[in-house]
């Protein structure tokens, strides 16, 4: 019980007593007993007031309040000899209130120490009284009875009033639930959001049939046009975006992330941008497609540093190309010149022989190397194939090679398709490769194998090798370690290779020796 | 006595060529690359050398160091197809009595060569 309320009804009683003992035999005087128990009792009303609240929550307390008033409300009526008046009534009023707020536990005894009492009080001022006069009969199972009622309505009231209080407090709980859940919910979106418009990437998701669900900055700037131009818009309206939108509905359909692709689209400038876009698949809760996500790149700034590389790369090739043509061509034409020169001067038959072979040597010498420019310069090749028997011409390159051992096995059958000159430039520049190579014993084992489509020969020397960084390097043009090497020969047979729709491998140790394997294409028995 | 000349190029054509346009004046002994020519000038007498840059073995400006170093005072004379301070070509000038730049005019090369040493 609240102590507000508490002590409110105990001034309530006390008014009451002392308005019974107005009507008493005695009267109210200011200096009977009764009147000074009262008055005591009103002062123990104030000092409760000011005993803390929770002390008066506990059941014990409120007791033992009840009891000492009933007690101290006895003595006042046998004090004022009241019992002749409608005392009893007081009883009643302090069961009632002892008993609202306490449960049958805490009712029930003071209902037996009240009737007690009365009992006691009703004996005593009335000698003789018989246990069976209806003051007792009649009052004391009505104190009962009123204890007994008022306190279960009272717990009644109590557990009804908890019941909606609990209640309340779910409902609220149930509230602030719900508010905080909103809240992370906003929070996770607001989070992902910054996510996806952090990302460096363009990032685009679309429903199955194209509508764009997201977008964020990067893609929208790529796109060349804002966010929200793009939202809700369906991507199969949008012009230049075709490319994309085929992309995305090969991987609706098959439900499978795609490899990185180029495709080019058109902004909202109608520029055409070259863009690299990889497409996932999206799966709602459920598992079935609910559209895809592209991820692109805008590959305009790569594409521009890429040519422009190109264009430094052909300039710096060309710049090389230049001074290897000018020294390899001044050689023979120094000898066409000298030789052409001395021919005027000779009368003797067998020098004049002699001079103008070498002349003939340096034109063809300067035509060969017009051939390997043009070789390497050509981009595209369409090689006149015809059947070729490699081994044979292989041993043929290989006759009269001085001190050069050459051992030859393998297939002897198969035939190739290839271009005859071709085939001997790109064989003739390996061998001499190796030949340059070797120091010591030169030895050049040639094996020819078939593996699937493929004729493979593989020549290995037992030359002086290469160092990885090297082998790296070979195929670049003008590269040569050297002294009177073009840095072509190796540009050259990669070339003629790659014509012939073949492949080349180049395996080399430092000071054991290097193993070339030519994969040329055989000719389908 | 003739004078003998050192005529180093690994060109078979450039070497006869050299060879027929001298003759007549001067003994001409050839060599085909760095390594047999440095081991001539370092053994035998010559009163000029003649010297491409670029061969296999050892680097003509090698074998003209190399020469120097054994001789300060005999003429070299080089002849190449590329053009001094080409392709990372320096020589060092004070090493060299003439470069010549392939194709080589025989009769301004006959012509130096008198100038150097005579006949």
């Amino acid at each position: 019980m609240k102590k507000r309320i508490l002590l409110l009804l105990r001034f309530v009683l006390i008014l009451a007593t002392i308005l019974m003992m107005t009507y008493s035999r005695r009267g109210l005087h200011l200096l009977s007993p009764g009147y000074l128990v009262a008055l005591l009792y009103f002062i123990s009303n104030i000092v409760f007031y000011f005993i803390p609240e929770h002390k008066f929550s506990r059941p014990v307390v409120t007791f033992a309040i009840f009891l000492i008033d009933i007690i101290a409300i006895s003595l006042a009526i046998y004090l004022a000899q009241g019992m002749q008046t409608d005392f009893y009534l007081i009883y009643f009023l302090i069961i009632f209130i002892a008993s609202v707020g306490q449960d049958l536990r805490g009712s029930i005894p003071i209902a037996v120490v009240a009737s007690f009492l009365y009992g006691w009080l009703l004996m005593r001022t009335n000698p003789g009284t018989s246990i069976f006069d209806s003051a007792i009969l009649i009052r004391i199972p009505f104190i009962f009875i009123v204890s007994i009622i008022s306190s279960y309505w009272s717990t009644e009231i109590r557990r009804e009033l908890s019941e909606k209080k609990e209640l309340e407090n779910f409902a609220r709980r149930l509230e602030q639930e719900i508010a905080k859940m909103a809240a992370d919910e906003t929070d996770l979106k607001s989070y992902h959001d910054t996510v996806i418009n952090s990302v460096a990437s363009g990032v685009i998701a679309v429903s199955k049939d194209g509508t764009i669900t997201t977008i964020n900055p990067e893609a929208a700037r790529v796109l060349g046009a804002s966010q929200s131009s793009f939202m809700d818009k369906n991507i199969k309206d949008i012009e230049g975006l075709e490319q994309m939108w085929d992309k995305m509905r090969e991987v609706i359909g098959s439900n499978t992330p795609s490899d990185r692709i180029q495709i080019s689209i058109k902004n909202a400038d109608d520029e055409t941008i070259p863009i690299g876009l990889s497409v996932s698949p999206m799966s709602s809760t459920n598992a079935t497609i609910s559209g895809c996500v592209g991820i692109l790149r805008d590959l305009s700034d790569i594409k521009a540093l890429e040519a422009k590389l190109r264009h430094a790369e052909r300039l710096s090739y060309l710049g090389k190309m230049a001074s290897w043509v000018a020294h390899e061509i001044r050689n023979p034409l120094t000898a066409i010149d000298g030789f052409s020169q001395l021919l005027a001067k000779t009368r003797d038959q067998d020098k004049l022989k002699a001079f103008s072979t070498e002349i003939h040597r340096g034109t063809q010498r300067i035509n060969h190397i017009i051939d390997d420019i043009l070789t390497f310069a050509r981009t595209k090749t369409h090689i006149k194939a015809v059947d070729i028997h490699l081994r044979g011409l292989i041993t043929q390159l290989t006759e009269n090679m001085g001190n050069v051992r050459i051992f030859i096995s393998g297939d002897v059958d198969t035939l190739i398709k290839g271009e005859e000159e071709s085939l001997k430039s790109l064989f003739n520049n390996l061998i001499s490769n190796s030949v340059d190579a070797m120091d010591k014993d030169p030895k050049i084992t040639i094996k020819f194998y078939k593996e699937d489509q493929w004729l493979i020969t593989e020549l290995a020397d037992n030359g002086k090798g290469m160092s990885d960084e090297t082998v790296q390097r070979l195929f670049t043009p003008f590269f040569t370690t050297k002294s009177r090497g073009t840095g072509l020969g190796l540009a050259i047979v990669k070339k003629i290779v790659d014509d012939h729709g073949g492949k080349l491998e180049i395996e080399s140790e430092e000071g054991k020796g290097t193993t070339c394997r030519v994969y040329l294409p055989a000719v389908e028995e | 006595m003739k004078k003998r000349l050192l005529v180093c190029d690994d060109e078979e054509p450039i070497r006869l060529l050299l060879t027929e346009s001298l003759q007549d004046i001067y003994d001409i002994v050839e060599a085909s690359n760095g390594k047999d020519a440095l081991s001539l000038a370092l053994r035998e007498h010559f009163d000029l050398v003649i010297m491409d840059i670029k061969m296999p073995q050892v680097h003509g400006l090698e074998a003209i160091e190399r020469i120097r170093e054994k001789d300060k005072r005999i003429p070299i004379i080089i002849i190449s197809a590329y053009r001094p301070m080409e392709d990372d070509i320096v020589v060092k000038t004070s090493n060299v009595a003439a470069f010549i730049t392939k194709p080589i005019d025989i009769s301004a090369l006959r012509a130096k060569i008198f100038e150097l040493i005579g006949e």
